[in-house]
């Protein structure tokens, strides 16, 4: 088996622990709950398996599950590039997964609670009051506003990596409007078709529960006095890149999806337009950042938003689903703090640790940021998407010293992490397999209470040795099989 | 109850969807003619270019050049192309709103037309290319009917289709036998180019026999109760549809756009078909182009771009 030998003869140069494998442990064996698998894609042979890959990106191309590239004049549909070998997690690691992702956005929903309203945590000194009040994702206009079950981010996607050790840790928190979701129950969609016997005997845990989870989530939100609201999925329009999925979770979830364009906002109600008249509108699921929803409150040249609908959610008339200002919660400086939020909130040890990070904005951190560039990945506080970083081993000297003028100049908005050894996983790449580096996002829903669904996104590094995940960046992306335990 | 601009993209699928099957029969038709190197050739040249409307008629083409052009370029706002293009960008917008067997045809025939193998495709085979696209189209529509709902969307849906129908159809019998600046077609090829055109020439033959005349063919495409591309059972279908989609309005009163179809279905219904003459077709599908787009710009009004002053809750 090519996969083996590849994964035997590693060697990293610098001494550095070599990176979790998903299916072989270090001593060459593949990992029990892999086997299944491992023989199932023997059996079947390159061959077979290239043949069921370009099945796979047929499906994905007819149901129109692409993203468009612009570029120029033209702009093209691309297919997420995705893989056919799903990546394989056993009941009792998930189980650690799901309770520190409760753990953590339980804590975060009181932070933000806190942060547009008393402030305590500020006041006991546990988290820096300018790093909060002077982040660009905080937003003032939420202070003291109403949020039912004080459920601030409904929908997260958090980004874990499994660190050398195997053991699973938190990169990133996303509260904004995290996507991917409908690659999750596309992937699994689709590896039922590719690996049907091997799927049925491995006991996977159902993950299409999803849209109807995320609906009641919504309709919690909605004020008791409405007894049948309407939900409904705001996207920016048709050239969004994720639009695929928001029209993808209205479909299953049977609610309109809008744009901008089909809102109007009269004594502070929402409704929107309809063939037969205007129709109130009671809790709004925006696909649309913070800045773009409401051109009165924010951005004045967004197009995308509807005018006087922050003053309608202010005055109780409509939940909007993130709330606004949750981005002041997964900010990448605030991020080093969540380990003693957690504690300060819940008196609890953080159960997903955080990857070591370093904060410009602190001089001695500085200090050592700037002489360790090279070994370190470097990152803009606002940024997202794999953009605006520096992975400090790959990069030249020339891109270093570039980055280290823009650390200095604006050292608050920058942040430092050692370079993280993603864990590998098997993937079909160019009709063989062969190792390549994976992240995990999965989903949780917060609302009346907490659930983690019980599957993920499993975003994988395409580019041999790449660390870069993001679609934006050249990754992909494959179906994620969370085992049901034993006893269940 | 569904979003004005949803009943908006599903109109106007319906009418993109069926003008690009139209204009596949009419190059395949004109191709074919031109075969032979008959007068009839040159006839059915022109019938096209005129009921294509293209403007620039300057421009020299052969008629292989116009089919290919009109198949394939995505510059031609009137090309199979562009239509499909559009139906499918309206369809993406609307992808919550039609089933998915529905929207994999038309994703489907999107990709046959647009994807690097389409030049090669027509040039391998022009009849094979456009017969493909017509097939795949009836596979969409055969898929809509079967697994969406027939309810206030689907209503949007054919109303657009039937409108644009009666439009084409319209327009090609003004070209035939109703342009000021040309005699009526009389030639018996060009006869049943046109016929073949209208996807009729079958039901024709079996209603009047080979017996091909300009007067029988103006009497089956205008008045004919079954044929579903005469303008009497377009107009027909319109009216059915706007009363049912009336009927999803708060309040129970005949919207404008009603009225207006339900008084052209009229008059289609009740002609005088026994004494028509080929001179009586400029006035006729005159009346049956004006009456379409006021009915155009009534649904618009109605259903889409209403003023909200109107609607906005006491």
């Amino acid at each position: 088996m090519g996969y083996r030998v590849a994964i035997a003869g590693r060697s990293n140069a610098d001494s550095a622990p070599l990176p979790y494998d998903e299916m072989m442990t270090a001593e060459g064996l593949v990992r029990p709950h892999y086997s299944a698998l491992d023989r199932r894609v023997a059996a079947l042979g390159d061959v077979e398996l290239a043949e069921r890959q370009r099945t796979l990106e047929r499906f994905f191309l007819l149901q129109g599950i692409t993203f468009t590239v612009y570029g120029g004049e033209s702009s093209t549909e691309r297919i997420i590039p995705t893989d056919l070998l799903p990546r394989i997690i056993p009941a009792e690691e998930w189980a650690v997964v799901e309770a520190g992702l409760t753990q953590r956005l339980r804590a975060l929903n009181m932070f933000l609670a806190d942060i547009y309203g008393a402030q305590q945590i500020l006041m006991d000194g546990v988290v820096p009051r300018d790093l909060v009040l002077s982040a660009p994702s905080y937003r003032r206009e939420m202070q003291n506003l109403f949020v039912p079950h004080k459920a601030y981010a409904n929908v997260c996607g958090s980004d874990l990596i499994r660190q050398p050790d195997g053991a699973f840790a938190v990169l990133e928190d996303n509260l904004r409007v995290p996507s991917g979701v409908s690659y999750m129950l596309a992937n699994r969609e689709a590896s039922k078709r590719t690996f049907p016997g091997t799927f049925r005997l491995a006991g996977v845990r159902a993950i299409d529960r999803y849209p109807d989870m995320l609906l009641s989530t919504l309709k919690g939100m909605a004020a008791d006095w409405r007894p049948n609201p309407q939900v409904v999925v705001l996207t920016p329009g048709v050239y969004n890149s994720a639009y695929y999925e928001h029209a993808y979770l209205a479909r299953l979830m049977g609610a309109p999806l809008v744009e901008g364009r089909d809102l109007v906002v009269h004594d502070n109600m929402v409704y929107m337009r309809t063939t037969t008249g205007l129709r109130r509108i009671d809790v709004i699921y925006r696909r649309v950042d913070d800045d773009f929803i409401d051109p009165l409150t924010f951005r004045r040249d967004s197009s995308l938003g509807v005018a006087g609908l922050f003053n309608a959610y202010r005055a109780g008339n409509v939940v909007i689903c993130n709330a606004p200002g949750t981005g002041v919660a997964d900010d990448k400086a605030v991020y080093a703090y969540v380990p003693e939020i957690i504690k300060y909130y819940l008196g609890e040890d953080a159960i997903l640790p955080n990857i070591e990070t370093y904060l410009c904005r602190e001089p001695a951190q500085l200090s050592h940021v700037l002489a360790n560039l090279d070994k370190l990945v470097v990152k803009a506080v606002g940024a997202s998407g794999g953009y605006g970083m520096l992975i400090g081993p790959h990069a030249s000297a020339r891109e270093r010293s570039d980055f280290a003028d823009a650390i200095r100049a604006d050292p608050a908005n920058y942040i430092a992490q050692p370079t993280i050894q993603l864990s590998t996983a098997p993937c079909l790449i160019d009709g063989a397999i062969d190792a390549r580096h994976v992240d995990l996002r999965p989903f949780i829903l917060s609302g009346e209470k907490i659930v983690v669904t019980p599957g993920a996104l499993t975003r994988v590094a395409l580019k041999k040795g790449s660390l870069v995940v993001n679609s934006s960046q050249g990754g992909g992306s494959k179906d994620t099989w969370i085992l049901g335990s034993e006893e269940a | 109850m569904m979003l004005a601009r949803v009943a908006d993209s599903l109109y106007w699928i319906g009418r993109y969807v069926e003008r690009a099957e139209h204009m596949c029969r009419l190059s395949d038709v004109m191709l074919n003619a031109t075969l032979d190197r008959t007068d009839a050739a040159a006839q059915v040249t022109r019938i096209v270019q005129a009921a294509v409307g293209d403007p620039e008629t300057d421009a020299v083409m052969t008629p292989y050049e116009m089919a290919r052009s009109l198949a394939l370029n995505r510059e031609d706002h009137g090309s199979i192309t562009t239509s499909l293009s559009r139906a499918r960008e309206n369809a993406r917008q609307v992808r919550d709103q039609i089933t998915t067997e529905t929207w994999e045809r038309l994703n489907l025939v999107y990709l046959r037309v647009t994807g690097d193998g389409a030049a090669k495709a027509f040039q391998d085979g022009s009849s094979n290319f456009l017969n493909e696209i017509i097939s795949d189209l009836h596979m969409f529509k055969g898929a809509a009917d079967a697994t969406m709902s027939h309810g206030e969307g689907w209503g949007f849906l054919l109303l657009g289709m039937y409108l644009e129908r009666a439009q084409l159809i319209a327009r090609l019998l003004k070209v035939c036998f109703g342009d000021d600046k040309q005699p009526p077609v009389t030639d018996h090829s060009a006869l049943t180019s046109l016929l073949r055109m209208s996807c009729a020439l079958e039901p024709y033959l079996r209603r009047y026999t080979a017996d091909i005349q300009p007067r029988l063919i103006l009497e089956f495409l205008m008045f004919d109760e079954d044929f579903p591309r005469s303008l009497r059972f377009t107009t027909s279908r319109i009216a059915e549809h706007l009363a049912g989609l009336g009927g999803y309005m708060d309040h129970a009163r005949h919207t404008g756009p009603e009225r207006l179809a339900g008084r052209l279905k009229a008059r289609l219904q009740y002609a005088d078909v026994a004494n028509l003459q080929i001179r009586d077709a400029s006035p006729m599908v005159g009346t049956v182009l004006d009456e379409c787009a006021a009915i155009h710009s009534d649904i618009y009004d109605t259903f889409v771009a209403y003023s909200l002053e109107m609607r906005l809750p006491a």
